[in-house]
């Protein structure tokens, strides 16, 4: 193995760890204020399907990353007002942005592209490269670190945190808990539809009907393994994203394929999450009122 | 009280059609900016699959499945689980059915043997995350996800190199006749399926409600803490839920294979099979997690989706819409007053 | 200032005033609406009628911090804090980064004596700490007019002391304090005036030296509840539960019970006491199955049961009266009848062999417990939440009673109820005792506790401080124990009172 083998590897780490890192550090700010969103799945599919479409239509890739996080930012207002000033239940309107999403895009990459589930962009339109490196994923790096400069070291962060630890507390001194989810949850989702521009118009270019692949659920398990801290998420976003790349790269081996279905390398990356967070118990700890609506007395 | 109860009936009711018609307008919506007429389109999706013989037919032959996988998510929701596994635990089972296609076996024992096999990999799918929620913690929203995706490559590794259809490259070896459930109606897809599927229903509100197993899932998911002060296992309950929810989408697979023409069989990307497990999280959820609420639900489900061709031949709205629908119909029920009942049991999944 | 709040149930037409610069008791029984008045005047609840001035000007409150901009703060019985957060986090919580000073936080922890180590994470400071962070949360932003409710419910004497030496100190500063308490003797001795409540109206406002203990309690009480239970003398048979060397850890892992030993008989009330939070929630725990024991031993009617869980035990004749009711004793969503049937759904009276129920016998056995323990409930299918508190916890006294069991666990078992329930449950567990079970009584009640027990024990910091025989037993005493002296020691200092 040599530099440049060693380069790539991390080049497509990064990659693959890009969209979990985006969407994790969201979840991470919502979470800590108490809104969990299992929607990011979702969020992140219709996002990368925006983006494609603004894309091809401006035939500006800035455009399309634009509208993805449009879309993201939407999607996490909806999500945000329903839980937190509608008291609605946070998981069921996950479930029905996951199910939306998946209907959606199908439906979409129909109506509007005329193809049946695949849609590919001419590779000018992706998000140029710097050094062969994403800008959008050098981007979910210093995102990451802010979001812990955010959450951990700015009174902001501590009104933020008090909201899903403790939103009794936080309204007694006046932080209006509602407001403070709302948005919170409306960061998630902007980074998750940025994560999704990510996947649609700059890593993949191209959009399917399950671009998402499950990353949305990934990110939840990111979160956890970082147990709250943004740059716990950048350790276990590369951790899941190398999963990925070992799936392809095993995938590559030419005896190997001889052996066993190829099909059956696709589960490495689930596979290995599920061992990942099976082996965090008791390590990590929850915003203790994660989930719970806030209803003042 | 009973009247008090009937007036909660009567709410709830209302509080899903409120729902309903909400999803179904912004459904209307985004079919409009797709270029598509929606009264047209919601005309083809509900007229032909409600009024005509063959359209009931049809909705109950889709109703058939859903049922089953709808029962999966409400089990887990009564014991204060989000179960969202039944799409894989149903590959799963469709899997453990359609192997038998590749098998020779006298002919009497292709349907039980399809049917044991099925409910059994169903079981074992669902178990797998009962015992990482159970004694590793892990959410069970991500290990039942994570769980779908490794059940569908493992099912489509399976279809291409394993049980391929020497004839028809597009799916896997079909079940022989011997082991397919006899149609109820000729020339419809209506098999005895549905038969299985009620009785399965009924079983499971059995469980639920006549026995001390159900009584101690129900107890659990709507109060862990007093059900362990009273002696209960709680995590053993998690177990039960996740079993007997594998059980039933297990069988939802063996319905797909043995009860569905023409193929018998599974498809390429698992297209006969995909998505039957997220119907049945909406009409479960639609249906209030009641056995009785989901047999109703899952005729307005598998309307929807009997509907769906129709809509897409004569509408020409993509058949997909009718996922879009059911999304924004969930979204539409995740707002309280309209979502009271269960959103009482299923407060935080972590 | 002057509040004219109307609640429709828990407050009736009820006129409060207070001063600038004073103590202000505010006294009344469970229930009698001293927490409804004070949430409405700290913003947290709204009033149905009536208004509140603040320096005679009208004032509306939406929320809490609407009442703090006006210098109203209010600290609630179990402090506000976030657990996660150190000391200054919580009393910089929701400012803007220039009002964070910790100088300024530093000189007013000097100016009133409230010390507290700024650094620590609230949830490992022990209650009297957290309460003093919530005070100086208020002080920090400039609260004049401070409301504590109950806020001794969880100190210990010597906390409580050092507590009324602050309240003066800040009172001496201008800053008017509400004290909500039930307590005669405390609102008596630190008072200025005081406002009793009964029922939700006032039943009296009275200058605190111009009154006497007899007045407030007739003012508070309205008439002589004061019941005594009668109680043969002990005949303490054979030995039923026996703890040995217990050691326990709490939720986060520390050592909860360190060391407990002791022994229920037949025939006899043994009762823990001791302030809220030293391991009596962990002891009862462990002895009834439910949390692990990681060294000792119980043994119960002879057997080794260490670890053995809830459910042999409980086959073995262990009942358990839990100390939340509605979180622990029963599956309020479920109906009567399911609630009736709680931890005995497996018993072959009420199953058959398939496990299906018996609904026939389930009704039966439900009917029964209703008519003999006086639960007054409209319909069994209804869920156990429609019950009132009183009823609720006779439904799960009548539950486990009916069990039919050797040893009885109850925790904190009148806790919150009315003066009837409370009477009928003593009176029930006095009974039980003459019947000659063994019962295990913790509680942080100590007038439960001298009424009820034979022998009593009390709990500090997860150990006993000694056991002494009921005779000998008197508040003084136990408070000191309960303050952290061994019994040793508490005598000694009683005796050189007496002396």
């Amino acid at each position: 193995m040599n530099w440049s083998m060693i380069w790539q590897l991390f080049v497509q780490t990064l990659d693959a760890s890009t969209p979990l890192l985006l969407a994790a550090t969201g979840e991470i700010i919502g979470e800590s204020a108490g809104i969990a969103n299992i929607g990011l799945e979702g969020i992140m599919l219709i996002s990368a399907f925006t983006a494609v479409y603004a894309d091809s239509a401006f035939a500006s890739p800035l455009l399309g990353v634009l509208a993805g996080l449009a879309t993201g930012l939407l999607l996490g207002v909806v999500h945000g007002y329903i839980s937190a000033y509608m008291k609605g239940n946070q998981i069921i309107t996950g479930t029905g942005v996951n199910l939306f999403a998946a209907g959606f895009v199908a439906y979409s990459i129909i109506a509007f592209f005329h193809v049946a589930g695949y849609y590919t962009i001419d590779l000018s339109l992706t998000v140029p490269k710097i050094y062969g490196v994403s800008p959008i994923a050098i981007s979910s790096l210093v995102i990451a670190v802010l979001a812990y400069y955010l959450l951990f070291k700015t009174q902001i962060g501590l009104a933020i945190r008090a909201c899903g630890e403790n939103p009794e507390a936080a309204d007694s001194v006046g932080v209006r808990v509602e407001l403070v989810q709302t948005l919170t949850s409306s960061i998630a989702g902007l980074l998750t539809g940025l994560a999704g521009a990510f996947l649609s118009i700059d890593w993949n270019a191209s959009i399917t009907k399950q671009m998402s692949a499950g990353r949305g659920f990934i990110a939840l398990a990111t979160v956890n393994f970082a147990n709250w801290n943004p740059l716990l998420g950048i350790a276990g976003s590369f951790l899941f994203g190398f999963f990925w790349v070992l799936g392809e790269w095993i995938k590559s081996i030419g005896w190997l394929k001889q052996l066993i279905p190829v099909d059956l390398f696709n589960t490495i990356p689930y596979l290995a999450t599920l061992v990942v967070v099976a082996g965090l118990i008791g390590r990590s700890r929850p915003p203790k009122y994660v989930g719970v609506p806030y209803k003042r007395e | 009280m009973l009247d008090g109860r009937l007036k909660e009936y009567l709410t709830g009711f209302a509080e899903v059609v409120v729902a309903i018609v909400a999803g179904m307008l912004i459904g209307g919506l985004v079919m409009v900016i797709g270029g598509y007429n929606p009264v047209d389109a919601y005309y083809q999706l509900f007229v032909p699959s409600l009024t005509t013989g063959y359209g009931l037919e049809m909705t109950l032959s889709f109703a058939t499945p859903i049922i089953l996988t709808a029962l999966t998510f409400a089990v887990g929701v009564r014991a204060g689980l989000f179960n969202i596994g039944a799409e894989g635990q149903m590959y799963m089972g469709a899997l453990g059915a359609v192997i038998f296609g590749a098998i020779t076996l006298p002919s009497i024992l292709y349907l039980p043997l399809e049917f044991i096999v099925a409910a059994v990999l169903g079981m074992i799918w669902g178990v797998i995350a009962g015992i990482l929620k159970a004694y590793r913690g892990v959410n069970e929203v991500v290990s039942t996800i994570m769980l779908n995706w490794i059940a569908y490559w493992i099912v489509e590794s399976m279809r291409v190199y394993v049980i391929p259809n020497p004839v028809d490259a597009s799916k896997t070896v079909s079940v022989p006749p011997a082991g397919r459930l006899p149609l109820l109606v000729e020339g419809t897809e209506l098999s005895a399926a549905i038969i299985i599927s009620i009785l399965v229903l009924i079983f499971t509100y059995f469980l639920l409600w006549k026995t001390a197993i159900g009584y101690e899932i129900r107890a659990v998911g709507y109060n862990p803490l007093a059900s362990r002060y009273a002696g209960i296992n709680v995590r053993r309950v998690a177990l039960y839920s996740f079993i007997i929810g594998g059980f039933t989408a297990g069988i939802a697979g063996f319905c797909e294979v043995a009860g569905r023409p023409p193929s018998y069989a599974i498809t390429t990307g698992l297209s006969n099979l995909m998505g039957l497990g997220f119907d049945g999280l909406t009409v479960s959820l639609i249906g209030y997690n009641h056995p009785i609420g989901i047999l109703l639900a899952s005729i307005f489900i598998g309307a929807m989706k009997a509907g769906s061709r129709n809509m897409q031949i004569y509408a020409r709205v993509p058949l997909e819409m009718v996922q879009t629908v059911q999304g924004l119909i969930i979204i539409a029920l995740s707002i309280p007053g309209l979502l009271r009942i269960i959103s009482r049991r299923i407060g935080g999944v972590r | 200032m002057k509040v004219y709040p109307d609640g429709t149930v828990a407050l009736r037409g009820v006129d409060f005033h207070l001063r600038k610069g004073e103590i202000h008791g505010l006294l009344g029984e469970n229930g009698a609406g001293k927490t409804t008045l004070m949430k409405i005047l700290a913003g947290v609840l709204k009033p149905t009628r009536g208004v509140i001035e603040v320096n005679g000007r009208r004032v509306v409150f939406t929320s809490p911090s609407d009442a703090l901009k006006l210098g109203i703060g209010m600290v609630a019985q179990y402090p506000a804090l976030v657990p996660v957060f150190t000391a200054s986090e919580n009393i910089f919580l929701g400012l803007s980064r220039r009002m964070v000073s910790r100088e300024r936080l530093v000189k007013l922890m000097n100016e009133t004596g409230l010390k507290v180590e700024l650094d620590a994470v609230a949830e490992s400071l022990p209650m009297g700490v957290r309460q003093k962070i919530e005070v100086l949360k208020m002080l920090y932003r400039g609260v004049r007019v401070l409301i504590l409710d109950e806020p001794t419910t969880n100190l210990t004497p010597v906390e409580t002391e050092e507590l009324f030496a602050t309240l003066k100190k800040l009172r001496d500063q201008g800053v008017s304090i509400v004290f909500i308490s039930h307590k005669l003797k405390e609102v008596l001795s630190i008072t200025d005036r005081i406002t009793v409540l009964r029922r939700g109206v006032v039943a009296g406002v009275v200058e605190t030296s111009r009154t006497n203990p007899e007045e407030l309690a007739k003012l508070m009480v309205g008439r002589e509840v004061l019941f005594e239970i009668k109680k043969k003398p002990v005949k303490p048979g054979g030995e039923v539960l026996a703890v040995e060397d217990l050691w326990v850890r709490g939720d986060s892992g520390e050592w909860a019970v360190r060391g407990v030993s002791l022994a229920v008989r037949k025939g006899e009330i043994f009762g823990v006491a001791g302030v809220e939070g030293n391991g009596q929630k962990e002891l009862v725990e462990a002895v009834t199955g439910l949390r692990r024991v990681e060294k000792g031993r119980v043994v119960f009617l002879g057997r080794d049961v260490t670890n053995r869980g809830p459910q042999e035990l409980y086959k073995l004749g262990l009942s358990h009266i839990p100390e939340d009711r509605v979180a622990m004793g029963l599956i309020v969503n479920m109906s009567i009848i399911e609630n009736a049937i709680l931890g005995l759904h497996w018993s072959r009276e009420f199953v058959n062999s398939f496990g299906v129920f018996k609904n026939k016998r389930i009704v039966e056995h439900a009917l029964k417990l209703v008519k003999e323990y006086e639960i007054v409930a409209g319909n069994l299918n209804s869920p156990a939440r429609s019950l009132s508190g009183g009823n609720q916890q006779r439904l799960v006294l009548a539950r486990e009673l009916s069990k039919n069991p050797s040893l009885i666990v109850a925790a904190n078992p009148t806790r919150g109820l009315d003066v009837a329930s409370t009477e009928y449950i003593r009176r029930k567990l006095v009974d039980l005792r003459d019947q000659g079970k063994a019962i295990l009584l913790v509680s942080a009640d100590l007038d439960e506790i001298l009424e009820l027990s034979d022998r009593i024990a009390v709990m500090y910091e997860g150990r006993f401080m000694g056991v002494l025989d009921s005779k000998e037993a008197d508040v003084r005493l136990i408070g000191l124990m309960m303050g952290g002296y061994t019994l040793e020691q508490a005598r000694g200092m009683r005796g050189v009172e007496n002396a």
